[in-house]
């Protein structure tokens, strides 16, 4: 069949070759007579089917390359040509606008490539480093992705409309400043702790009203705020499991167990890479590895020095639990004391003091991780296993100290409402002594005004725990973004310059530059969208700080990549690990909404400050909501439904519904497994088959030829007539000849070729008898086109095959005895 | 006034750092600080220090106790950065593959090169070994007579290899030289190497060996080497001598020639 095919159409593209150079003297498209133009049709066709399929032709380079460019132009110079008068025009057009069409797709391609923000600095960057720091620079953009919408949703539906519709700053006690800060509270330095202005502003929980509606759109603003705060939860939720799911797809099933050579043979190599020196490393780090999974294998056989490794890695878990331990005890410890401070006072205490916590959280936060790095080089794992380990370390690390600073600010949110309940009763008495004193004073005057600076209020902890989360994001930033240019920038100028004037390589050597670290910074993101998640609902701003923090780190960590670090030593692909991130984002994200929650559901909000004042929980809105704006058969249906008699099946039925799914989805899943191991079987089975069928027909063919020659002789002999010497040549290699007729399919292509044949053979001008069929079978084949096809194919067959028999036809013939037993 | 937490909290990096460079630290201890210790202790410079411990801890005319015992103070009293039994393995291999006539050594500092190429030299080879520095000199002289080399397998030159390569053709007779051995001067290894290029004195097939291209380092070397295409060249990875966790090479150049 390949032969066919193949040799047929090498000979077409030939024969066109050679019309080519005829037409382009003689052949103008004008003077052609209708069959003449019916055939450079469908030469034109043959050229762009020639096109297409040039790809999978078994043919050199180089001859690929000639034949693209000739029928290209061939393609070019006839395709306008073709057609007459009117619908020449039209067919001209047509192709015109084809190939519009086809620049234009390029070009929007190009232009859908150029939108996606910063496409090509990460393709750049995944040239240079690798897939493994290209992965964590994609986490970042959609991380923005997500960031852009959450901000969206709290910009567009809960800060505008209470900047613009609620009542103005310095209306009511809530959006005033008090009287004792409003000397300060204009400092720059109080505005970065972000109190004064800062917060008695839209960017935090305090400043909301509990208005019913605002504005002349009676825009709901309570009801919004809280809708807006669980929306942006389940948005996150929804986007996350959907990524997950999505990823589950695509990383398909992977055994790295089975043929681990074979992997490491044809896989390893990261075609993306574009730069000479990560090359290197990338040709380095192949080697290695295969010299390590030799020894691997040798010592699996051996299996003497598994206890030491064992052992080794203990040890290294242990160490890093003491570490956990120890920076768990630093933060519990600092938070004591500050808590210790703000109970004398904060102003008696130096700036370090005040901003402790953050800076030991931050602090441990960015040498911890390099303390696990350095410990986990004694356990010998694999690069990704140990990017693996050294994620879910860190991990561990940085949700000890978040949720060690949740509970201190649980503390202090105690405190608070402690404290509010004697401002409550302090303010009972201030209100009556001035009712009393109006009324004593003089009955008919006007009642006091009184600034609203003025008014005592209570401490508004959701305001607190908002600044705290604001503080934290911004400190982390801070630490972020100084370790960057301290740690890579300062570094990296320093091994520069400073080598010229060095007593040894400080480039290759000791301080080197520094490598990206990858599973750092992508717990960093995902531990402060963790922080977004938590705090956005007591800080309507922190979604637009991320934003703005992610947008200046992409620039900031882009630009110090490309400007600072080093190819890692191991380069190594990071496809299996998205999914990973995804999950850790996963936990984050329920971790951090648990918090939340909780502080929802069970501490009331505040009296004087937020939307949520004066209710007794902050999602009675809810319940508002339904008595007073929906119908009574609406609120009714409602409380049926939250009934827990239809609630819990409900629930069950979703658990039932999750269990079924799960065990048809793992018994897909067995299915899958067992059809692989059936291919498996069969293909072993088939190769088994083809071996004997070809050694078989390679006895056949032996003996065919014996008779081939014998029959030669013969004739030589006998001096027999050559009809006779053709049927007995036929009768010889009728072996062959079944298997040819096999490929029925074939048919198609041989009617075509017959039929070009035919015009050929009309269109005498050209002939030359470079057709498959000699010139006697051509002619021969000529009236019987109609006719049945299989006598002109082994007509072809005959001529075709016979002169290059004993070179073609050898290797090939192995391929056929396996169409036969399908 | 910085709180004694956030002080605490640098304790992590401090730990990272003495982890990840503590060959560093051992070999910035033995390197410098003992020897200056002992410089006071004794009064005697490091190399006399050791010239006495092998004239004691040998047998004289056979060179493999001499390094047996080089060795052992190198790795266990103090440290001189020789070539090291390792990499001196690497040394003998590729003499023995080469079998040079006529080999020279910049920077014969004790002898302990010199001893090793000496050792493994064919028979009517010569050796000529250059070192800078008097006192050295002196004691790397002393060290090779102990070994039982006279002065028809191992000349040593005291001059600075800059001064002695061009002349070398006009005093001592050279026409090619087999084998180049460097190990002195990191910053003169590319000065030397283009010296010896302009001199002619390397033939196609003449071999250069480099030591500590990586640490110290002679990083201007290495690129030259990249860029110049004269050489075939690789570098052979080991650790540094008596000492375990640092990385070091040896290139290893063959000369092409001009194509």
């Amino acid at each position: 069949m390949a032969i066919f095919n193949l040799s047929s159409e090498q000979e077409t593209s030939e024969e066109e070759d050679d019309k080519e150079t005829n037409d382009d003297d003689e052949v103008r498209p004008e003077c052609l007579s209708p069959e003449e133009l019916e055939k450079l049709k469908e030469a034109v066709e043959e050229k762009k089917k020639l096109i297409q399929s040039l790809k999978g032709k078994p043919w050199p380079m180089k001859k690929k390359l000639v034949t693209l460019r000739e029928s290209q132009e061939f393609v070019e110079k006839y395709e306008g040509a073709l057609g007459k008068g009117k619908g020449r025009k039209l067919y001209a057009y047509k192709v015109m606008m084809t190939k519009k069409w086809v620049k234009f797709q390029r070009d929007f391609e190009n232009f859908k490539t150029a939108c996606i923000p910063w496409e090509m600095k990460i393709k750049e960057i995944e040239s240079h480093f690798g897939s493994s720091v290209a992965s964590y620079f994609i986490f970042l953009r959609w991380m923005y992705g997500i960031n852009m919408i959450l901000f969206g949703l709290t910009f567009g539906l809960v800060m505008v409309p209470e900047a613009l519709m609620g009542r103005p700053y310095g209306s009511i006690p809530r959006k005033t400043v008090p009287r004792a800060e409003e000397a300060s509270a204009m400092d720059f330095a109080v505005l970065w702790d972000f109190k004064g202005y800062a917060q008695y502003s839209v960017l935090f929980y305090g400043f909301y009203n509990n208005q019913r509606a605002v504005g002349w759109l009676k825009f709901r603003m309570p009801l919004s705020y809280f809708l807006v705060g669980v929306g942006t939860v389940a948005y996150s939720y929804m986007v996350v499991i959907r990524t997950m799911a999505r990823n589950a797809n695509e990383s398909g099933i992977g055994d790295d167990n089975s043929f681990n050579f074979s992997w490491k043979m044809f896989t390893s190599w990261d075609y993306l890479i574009g730069n000479p020196e990560t090359a290197d490393n990338k040709f380095a780090s192949i080697t290695t590895s295969f010299k390590e999974a030799i020894l691997e294998e040798q010592e699996s056989r051996k299996d003497d020095n598994i206890h030491l490794t064992r052992f080794l890695r203990v040890l290294a878990n242990f160490l890093v639990l003491c570490c956990l331990a120890g920076s768990g005890y630093l933060i519990y410890f600092v938070v004591r004391r500050s808590q210790k401070f703000t109970l004398e006072g904060l102003e008696n205490h130096t700036w370090w003091e005040r901003n402790e916590v953050n800076m030991v959280m931050s602090l441990l936060g960015m040498f911890c991780p390099m303390l696990f790095d350095v410990i986990s080089t004694l356990e010998n794992y694999h690069p990704r296993v140990a990017l693996q380990w050294q994620l879910g370390r860190i991990f561990a690390l940085f949700l000890g100290n978040l949720y060690t600073f949740i509970i201190a600010l649980m503390d202090e949110i105690n405190l608070k409402r402690k404290e509010e309940t004697i401002v409550k009763f302090n303010i009972t008495t201030w209100e009556t002594s001035l009712y009393n004193s109006s009324m004593s004073g003089n009955v008919t005057a006007p009642p006091v005004t009184i600034h609203p600076a003025d008014v005592p209020r209570g401490p508004c902890w959701e305001t607190m725990v908002g600044q705290e989360f604001v503080r934290l994001i911004i400190s982390d930033t801070m630490t972020t973004y100084i370790t960057l240019l301290i740690g890579d920038f300062l570094r990296a100028v320093l091994v520069r310059f400073l080598n010229y004037c060095w007593c040894w390589d400080l480039e290759a050597g000791f301080p080197s530059y520094s490598e990206f670290d990858v599973s750092g910074n992508v717990l960093g993101l995902i531990f402060n969208q963790g922080m977004i998640w938590m705090g956005s609902f007591y800080a309507p701003c922190l979604p637009a700080l991320n934003v703005l923090r992610l947008h200046v780190s992409m620039y900031l960590q882009c630009w110090a990549v490309m400007c600072c670090n080093v190819p890692q030593e191991r380069v190594f692909k990071a496809s299996g690990s998205n999914n990973f991130y995804m999950a850790m984002l996963l936990v984050i994200l329920f971790l951090s909404t648990l918090p939340a929650i909780y502080t929802i559901v069970t501490i009331p909000p505040s009296f004087d400050c937020g939307p949520f004042s004066g209710k007794n929980r902050m999602f009675d809105v809810i319940q508002e909501t339904l008595e007073s704006d929906f119908p009574a058969w609406f609120s009714k249906v409602f409380s049926y439904a939250s009934n827990p008699g239809l609630v819990l099946p409900f629930i069950l039925l979703m658990v039932l519904a999750i269990y079924y799914l799960q065990s048809t989805s793992k018994s897909y899943k067995e299915a899958n497994v067992e059809l692989k191991k059936k291919l498996q079987m069969q293909n072993e089975e088939n190769k088994k088959k083809n071996k004997q069928a070809a050694l078989k027909a390679q006895m056949d063919l032996e003996e065919a030829r014996k008779a081939a020659t014998q029959a030669a002789e013969h004739r030589r002999n006998n001096n027999a007539s050559f009809q006779s010497q053709e049927g007995e040549i036929h009768n010889s290699y009728s072996i062959i000849i079944p298997i040819l007729i096999l490929q029925q399919q074939q048919q198609q292509l041989l009617l075509l070729l017959l039929k070009v044949e035919e015009n050929h053979g009309r269109n005498d001008r050209n002939h030359n008898g470079r057709y498959g069929c000699s010139s006697a079978g051509g002619s021969a084949s000529q009236p019987s086109v109609r006719g049945p096809i299989s006598r002109c194919y082994s007509n072809r067959g005959n001529s075709q095959y016979l002169p290059g028999l004993s070179q073609q036809t050898n290797p090939r013939i192995y391929r056929t005895p396996s169409l036969q037993s399908h | 006034m910085v709180s004694p937490a956030i002080a605490l909290a640098f304790l992590p990096l401090v730990l990272t750092l003495i982890i990840r460079y503590r060959h560093y630290f051992v070999l910035f201890y033995r390197a410098v600080l003992v020897r200056i210790w002992k410089d006071c202790a004794t009064g005697l410079s490091r190399e006399e220090r050791v010239y006495q411990y092998v004239l004691t801890h040998s047998t004289p005319g056979d060179p493999d106790s001499i390094l047996e015992a080089f060795d052992f103070w190198c790795s266990k009293v103090e440290y001189i950065s020789n070539i090291g039994p390792k990499k001196g393995k690497i040394l003998d291999r590729l003499l023995m593959e080469q079998s040079p006539l006529t080999v020279l050594e910049l920077g014969s500092h004790c002898g302990y090169s010199t001893i090793r190429i000496a050792r493994a030299l064919p028979l009517g080879a010569r050796l000529y070994s250059i070192e800078m520095d008097q006192r050295n000199a002196a004691i790397a002289e002393k060290i090779i007579r102990l070994a039982g080399f006279d002065d028809d397998t191992v000349e040593l030159i005291v001059k600075p290899s800059d001064e002695v390569i061009p002349q070398m053709r006009s005093n001592y007779g050279l026409e090619r030289l087999d084998f180049v051995f460097m190990d002195h001067w990191k910053k003169c290894y590319l000065p030397d190497l283009q010296l010896l290029e302009e001199c002619g004195l390397l033939g196609k097939g003449s071999m250069i060996l480099a030591d500590n291209v990586l640490f110290p380092g002679a990083p201007k070397f290495l690129r030259y080497l990249r860029k110049c295409g004269l050489y075939e060249w690789k570098i052979h990875r080991a650790t540094l001598e008596y000492s375990r966790g640092i990385r070091d090479g040896m290139a290893e150049l063959v000369y092409q020639g001009i194509k």
